[in-house]
Order: C-alpha cells, then sequence, then structure tokens
C-alpha cells in the first residue's frame, strides 16, 4: 500500500476508530470534510489535493467499516461530476463549498433507474441528476420529496421529483454526458464495492471475536471446526474480493459494476453468518451485528442489481467466442 | 503498461507464434506427452520463459511481477501446455534447494533442472495424507548411506522422474515431526520401483513409490537429520500460492470454453446462463489479482502466515465452479465420453475437467486442511484438543 493509502486509513481510523464513532451524522459529516475527504479527488488546479481513485478506494472502504451514515457516497459523485464538467460560470464557487462540505445529493441508484435512493434529500439543496442525454444540478426547492424509509437505518433515503420550473445548471450533454453517466456510475459502483468490503471486515472481526469469548459445551465456540471452517471461508472470500477491488479502481465502468455485485454479495454472504454465529443475541435489537446485515443488502440492491451486472459482464463473455 | 512491457508482450507474442506446439491435445499417448513435455519445456528455457520465478542469476529469472503476468497471460492466451512434467522441478525442487541446501547440492542440482531432469515429491503415504508428520518409510543410517524401506504415494509424474523430494523418517522418539529427515533420491537407485496409478478421468498423473532397502547417500541429505519437517515446508510452501497466479490466468484464458459452450448449447439469450457466466467471470478475475496480489507481497516479503492458504483455497473452490457450470451447460452431450488432453485443467471436455479439478481441492494440504490454517493461523480461533484418544479414555 503506498503511502498515502495508509494515511488515509490510519487517519480515518483515528477518527472513526469503529462503527459506533462515526453514528452521528452531523458530527460525522464535519468530520469528514475536516479530513479532507471532499477534496480528496478534486485535481489540485481546482482547489483539491488530486488523488488517485485507488486513493478514495480507501475512503470508501472506511466508509463501510465506519457504518457511515448521511449522504457522503453522493457528494463524491458530485464533485466528480463539477470535476469533469467543462467550466461554467460559478463553478469555482459551487466546487469550493462543497469541498468545504455543503451537501450535494444524487441517487444511488444507475442511471435509467428512478431517483429512488436519494440519501438525505430533505436536507440538501441542489441534486445531482444524470441520464445519458444529460447530467443537471437542480436546484431542490419546491421538489416533492417523498421518505424511503429502508431495513438498513444508516442511510436516510427519499425519493425525489424536482420542480419543474427551478434553476438548474448543466454539466453535460449529448455524448459527453453519456460519458460523464458511465464515468458516475462506475464511481458509484466503486463507492458501494468498497464500503461492503469494509463493512464486511468489521462485522467478521466481530464475528470471530465473539466466537472466542462465548463458550459452550465447556470450550470456547470458535474451537469448532465446523466453525471454524465457515469463517475461513468467509475469510477467503473477504480476502478475494479484497483483491478485485483494489485492482479494478481504474476499471471501465461494466467491469465496475460486475465488481460492485461481486463485492456486496460477498458482504451479504459474510454478514448472514455472522448474525448465524451470534446465535440469540445476534437477532437482539441492541447487539449491533444486525446492522451490517441490513445495511449489506441495501448496497446490493443500490447502484444496479446483481442481476444487471451479471448479465451484462456474461454478454461480455460470449463475445470471446467467435460466433458462426 | 510501460513502454518495455509491450515490448515483452509483443516478443513472447511472436515467440509463441513461431515455437508454440499445436498438435499437443491431440497427444493421445503418454509418451507422446511427455515427449511433446519435454521439448516444450526445453524451447522455453532456451527462450528464458520457463522460469520467470527464479531469481536474476537464471536464464530468464528475475522477473518482475509485471512480467510474470505478460508471460503467463500470453501463454494462456495462446493455449501452450502447461508444464506439468517440469511442475515439480521447477517450484518444488527449486524451492527446496534454493532456501534449505548446501551450495552443492544447489549448483549441482538446480542447472540440471533447466536441462530438463525431472524432480517428484515423495512425501505422502498410505498412512500419511493430511496428517504429514505421520510418515513411517523408515531410513536407517548406516555409516555413508541411509538405507530407505517403505512406500509412497500420490507422487506426480513419479513415473518419468529422475529425482525425488523424499521425507522419511530418522526416529521414532518425540514428536512426530521431529523424527522426519529430508532425502535427494535418484530414482534409478536399486530398490526404487514405481507404479502409476489409473485415475477417475484416465489419466495416470501420479504413482506409487516402493522403496525396498534403497542406499541413498548422506551427502543427499537437505538439512540436519530430524530437521526434514522444517525442509518440508519449504516445499509445500512453493506450492501454495506462488504456482498459483499462471493456473489462474490459465483459468481465465479459457473462460472462451465456457462462451463456446454457451453458444453450442443455444443459450446465449437464457438471461439465468449469462448471471452465472458473468458472475464466474468476475470471480475468476477476482482469483487472478489474488494470486497478483500473493505474488508481490512475497517478492515485497510481506506476506502473512494464511496468506498461501487463501490463495490456494481462492483458486481451488473456483476451479470448481469453473467446470461445474461447464458439466451445467454442455448437459446430456457433455455426459459422452472423450478422450481426455493430458495435463490441461480447463480443457472443455467438462467431465474429466471436473473430476480433475480434486487435484486441486485435494492435493497440496486439501481444502479443509487450508481451512484449519486460516482459521487457526490466521483469524486466532483455538486448536482442537491435541490427543482424542487421552480425552476419551478419561
Ligand atoms: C492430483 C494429486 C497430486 C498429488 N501429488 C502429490 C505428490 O506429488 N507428492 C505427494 O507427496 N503427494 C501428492 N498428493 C497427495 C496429497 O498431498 C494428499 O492426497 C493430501 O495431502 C490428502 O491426503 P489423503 O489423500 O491421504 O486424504 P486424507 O488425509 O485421508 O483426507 C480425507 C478427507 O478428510 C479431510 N481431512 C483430513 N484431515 C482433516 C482435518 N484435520 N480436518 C478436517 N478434514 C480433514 C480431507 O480434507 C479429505 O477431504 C497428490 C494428491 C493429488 C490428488
Amino acid at each position: 500500500m503506498s503511502e498515502m493509502r495508509r494515511e488515509l486509513e490510519d487517519s480515518a481510523r483515528k477518527v472513526f476508530p469503529d462503527w459506533q464513532a462515526a453514528q452521528d451524522a452531523k458530527a460525522s459529516w464535519a468530520q469528514m470534510a475536516e479530513l479532507g475527504w471532499f477534496m480528496a479527488g478534486v485535481p489540485e488546479a481546482l482547489g483539491g489535493l488530486g488523488l488517485e481513485r485507488r486513493d478514495l478506494a480507501v475512503i470508501f472502504t472506511e466508509m463501510g467499516r465506519a457504518r457511515m451514515p448521511g449522504p457522503a457516497l453522493a457528494q463524491f459523485l458530485a464533485l466528480e461530476a463539477l470535476v469533469q464538467a467543462p467550466d461554467f460560470p460559478g463553478r469555482e464557487d459551487l466546487m469550493e463549498s462543497a469541498m468545504a462540505g455543503e451537501a450535494i445529493t444524487a441517487s444511488l441508484t444507475i442511471a435509467g433507474e428512478d431517483l429512488t435512493a436519494v440519501p438525505d434529500a430533505d436536507t440538501a439543496d441542489r441534486i445531482l441528476v444524470r441520464s445519458t442525454d444529460e447530467v443537471t444540478l437542480i436546484n431542490l426547492a419546491g421538489a416533492k420529496i417523498t421518505p424511503f424509509p429502508t431495513w438498513d437505518g444508516s442511510r436516510r433515503l427519499f425519493t425525489v421529483a424536482p420542480a419543474p420550473d427551478v434553476p438548474r445548471i448543466p454539466l453535460a450533454a449529448g455524448s459527453e454526458a453519456a460519458a460523464l453517466t458511465e464515468r458516475l456510475d462506475g464511481l458509484l459502483c466503486l463507492g458501494l464495492a468498497g464500503d461492503a468490503l469494509g463493512g464486511a471486515d468489521a462485522v467478521l472481526a466481530m464475528a470471530i471475536e465473539y466466537l472466542g469469548t462465548r463458550r459452550q459445551f465447556d470450550r470456547p465456540l470458535a474451537m469448532f471446526q465446523a466453525l471454524k471452517h465457515r469463517a475461513a471461508d468467509l475469510k477467503v472470500a473477504l480476502e478475494t474480493a479484497t483483491a478485485l477491488y483494489e485492482a479494478s479502481s481504474e476499471a471501465a465502468p461494466l467491469a465496475l459494476g460486475a465488481m460492485k455485485a461481486h463485492c456486496c454479495e460477498v458482504y451479504k454472504q459474510v454478514a448472514e453468518e455472522a448474525v448465524q454465529f451470534h446465535g440469540g443475541i445476534g437477532l437482539t435489537v441492541e447487539y449491533p451485528v444486525h446492522l451490517f446485515l441490513k445495511r449489506a443488502f441495501l448496497n446490493r440492491a443500490l447502484g444496479g442489481s446483481a442481476a444487471f451486472w451479471n448479465e451484462s459482464a456474461g454478454d461480455a463473455v460470449l463475445e470471446l467466442a467467435a460466433v458462426e | 503498461m510501460t513502454q518495455e512491457d509491450d515490448a515483452l508482450r509483443r516478443e513472447i507474442r511472436d515467440w509463441i507464434a513461431r515455437e508454440a506446439p499445436r498438435d499437443w491435445r491431440t497427444a493421445s499417448t503418454h509418451e507422446a506427452f511427455v515427449a511433446s513435455q519435454r521439448s516444450w519445456f526445453a524451447k522455453l528455457v532456451a527462450a528464458g520463459y520457463a522460469v520467470p520465478h527464479w531469481p536474476r542469476e537464471w536464464p530468464g529469472g528475475g522477473r518482475s511481477l509485471a512480467e510474470q503476468k505478460i508471460i503467463y497471460e500470453e501463454l494462456a492466451r495462446a493455449d501452450t501446455p502447461r508444464l506439468l512434467l517440469s511442475f515439480v522441478s521447477t517450484y518444488h525442487a527449486f524451492a527446496t534447494l534454493a532456501e534449505c541446501a548446501s551450495a552443492q547440492q544447489r549448483s549441482h542440482y538446480l542447472p540440471r533442472i533447466l536441462e530438463g531432469e525431472t524432480w517428484c515429491q515423495g512425501f505422502s503415504e498410505p498412512g500419511a495424507g493430511s496428517d504429514l508428520a505421520a510418515i513411517r518409510s523408515r531410513a536407517e543410517r548406516r555409516g555413508d548411506v541411509y538405507v530407505v524401506s517403505g512406500q509412497k504415494v500420490w507422487s506426480t509424474m513419479a513415473q518419468y522422474a529422475d529425482m525425488c523430494l523424499l521425507l522419511v523418517r530418522t526416529s521414532a522418539d518425540g514428536p512426530k515431526q521431529a523424527g522426519l529427515t529430508y532425502l535427494l533420491m535418484d530414482m534409478r537407485l536399486p530398490g526404487v520401483s514405481v507404479r502409476p496409478i489409473h485415475q477417475i478421468q484416465g489419466d495416470e498423473e501420479f504413482a506409487e513409490i516402493f522403496l525396498d532397502e534403497v542406499e541413498i547417500p548422506v551427502a543427499q541429505r537437505v538439512g540436519e537429520e530430524g530437521a526434514g519437517w522444517a525442509v518440508a515446508q519449504a516445499t509445500l510452501a512453493s506450492e501454495r500460492g506462488l504456482t498459483l497466479m499462471e493456473l489462474s490466468y490459465r483459468m481465465r484464458g479459457a473462460m472462451v470454453r465456457l462462451s463456446e459452450a454457451v453458444h453450442a448449447a443455444g443459450r446465449t439469450c437464457d438471461a439465468g446462463v449469462l448471471r452465472k457466466l458473468g458472475a464466474l467471470a468476475t470471480r475468476v478475475d477476482a482469483v487472478c489479482a489474488l494470486a497478483d496480489r500473493f505474488l508481490q507481497k512475497r517478492m515485497d516479503e510481506d506476506e502473512r502466515v494464511g496468506d498461501a492458504s487463501i490463495v490456494k483455497l481462492a483458486y481451488s473452490r473456483c476451479l470448481r465452479a469453473w467446470t461445474d457450470l461447464g458439466v451445467e451447460l454442455a448437459d446430456l452431450a457433455g455426459q459422452m465420453h472423450a478422450p481426455i488432453t493430458f495435463g490441461d485443467l480447463n480443457s472443455g471436455n467438462w467431465m474429466a475437467d471436473f473430476m480433475n479439478s480434486y487435484a486441486w481441492t485435494i492435493a497440496g494440504g486439501s481444502d479443509e486442511v487450508q481451512r484449519n490454517i486460516i482459521a487457526e493461523r490466521m483469524l486466532g480461533m483455538p486448536r482442537e484438543p491435541k490427543n482424542w484418544i487421552t480425552e476419551a479414555g478419561q
């Protein structure tokens, strides 16, 4: 790991040492801004830190580990759109305030799907809306904002219908919009995959620690091979997915989508087993393991379904063989 | 990709186009297979592509991770034969000699490996499989030789091997690991006999070795007497992990066979099939990325206990899934018995591939043994009580 990525990881773990540390949404938002996360992906020429995507990838993993509340992933999408858009009057100011933490939200669904998963739409001023025809920033004044309460309580999602006559800032149109939208969907998938892997790592550690302390039949549960082997399989799945994640930060959008599907499946698998490993206590609301299960399921459903991405990846494999 | 990398890719592509054997899949006898393996190895050595994982002082050695990737990717892309016959010599024997042998042993044997001398690994016995330390083949010291009697089993390519990495018992005292000694045995010595084992898919990839009062010079010992277990770990470590980059790339290169299978089955519009195919392709990519990362860690001397087990398990389970999907797609047609390709794990003869995939879930420490290693040594889960006989007797 590079020096930069190690530093990002260390500073994140200092501020958000565990999943509890980040749960005050307002405070953690300010902390993220202070850590410079919203500046991270913005080029130095535009006032940011000029980090690469694989550096952002570290941030996404830490967000998952901390079960980060709030619209941070949407903020990263909006910032990326501003960076990629051709210059327009007011862009610098917008970028500056977004880097400082003024929230711009965006749907965590992929382009072509509805604006059904927009985090914190009730408090944001603007929403980034993308399609293959145009990418725009739309003012949320007067928008129809309907809560979409999810089982995962760590993020607050809304369905949004912007009002017709509000100010819009076009960021891209035509083929440029298509390219930018693809890029943004790729970033969304990278973010969700990283979130999945950070969460999976945290919940696996939680489960293994529990198995080591809980005693039944006069021994720690962790001594039972039936459980050891399942834990080992989860570790293998997690390490394998992590290797793919680390190798994919600059990958093409389709590969990022398929990677997201893979990583989110691993998160769901790890979280599912983690609840089982806890026995009855895993079903009590006070015990945190279920929180990861719920986030895992929501992550899997955001950013395009596994069915969609796997089918697209399958189509690409079909092309390997010459067709008669 | 740097310019040098591109140049290497072009160079090896051109070379493969000129030199790679084309007819190897149809080699229908073991003799023809072995002959083609020998000539292909010799060509790879001459061109400097046989041992990219060896250190720089060897011809073709000292390749960077990026270069090794390119070499294995191109060999896989062109569907060249895997080096089964020299597998043990270039990985297991090499690692053991390089890490544990005397300077004299190294300078004697390593050059001969590149000249085509082949090795087999004589560890497993009928009574010592996963519990390798239970080895019973006995070596008794008489003057300057060890006299060895016993039986080895599952020894890959032993029937063609010149030399053997032999693990034997020199003492029955103390913990069972402490009584083991590591010898380099010439397979032509009197008292050594080999019998190939007929496998379920029709191959004869491994063999039994019978040892009847074989006299092995003491100078052929690696490490001290009684230190064989530690040496054996070096042999095994080379197998878990390092070998898997090439194999993972071959599996990825062979995705085209699954693609062909979907076309052949007329299921190109079957969404369920496409989803399985896409998910598997991503998993294969992930295994390749894991193998890359492992090799990088090893080069950086950053490897953790259990990392190699993770790579092996990830590969073995993915290979099984790969072959399983092939069998499923081929449906009834896939049940028709077809001649096998020796030494190929990803041939597209799906039933044979499926059965061959057990090689990786059983050999070199089974999946279950790898899971034990990961759970106990990496995740810190406690070992079971050691001696069940004592426990039960209480
Ligand atoms: C293709 C192939 C090539 C091989 N090549 C060589 C070679 O060149 N040289 C050589 O020396 N050996 C070789 N082997 C042997 C190989 O190392 C052994 O087969 C392997 O170690 C397993 O031992 P076993 O076959 O005796 O199975 P066993 O140890 O009897 O195991 C039977 C089953 O029990 C499981 N099991 C065993 N112990 C445990 C445990 N503690 N916890 C849970 N489950 C357990 C195993 O996973 C397996 O599923 C080869 C094997 C194969 C299949």
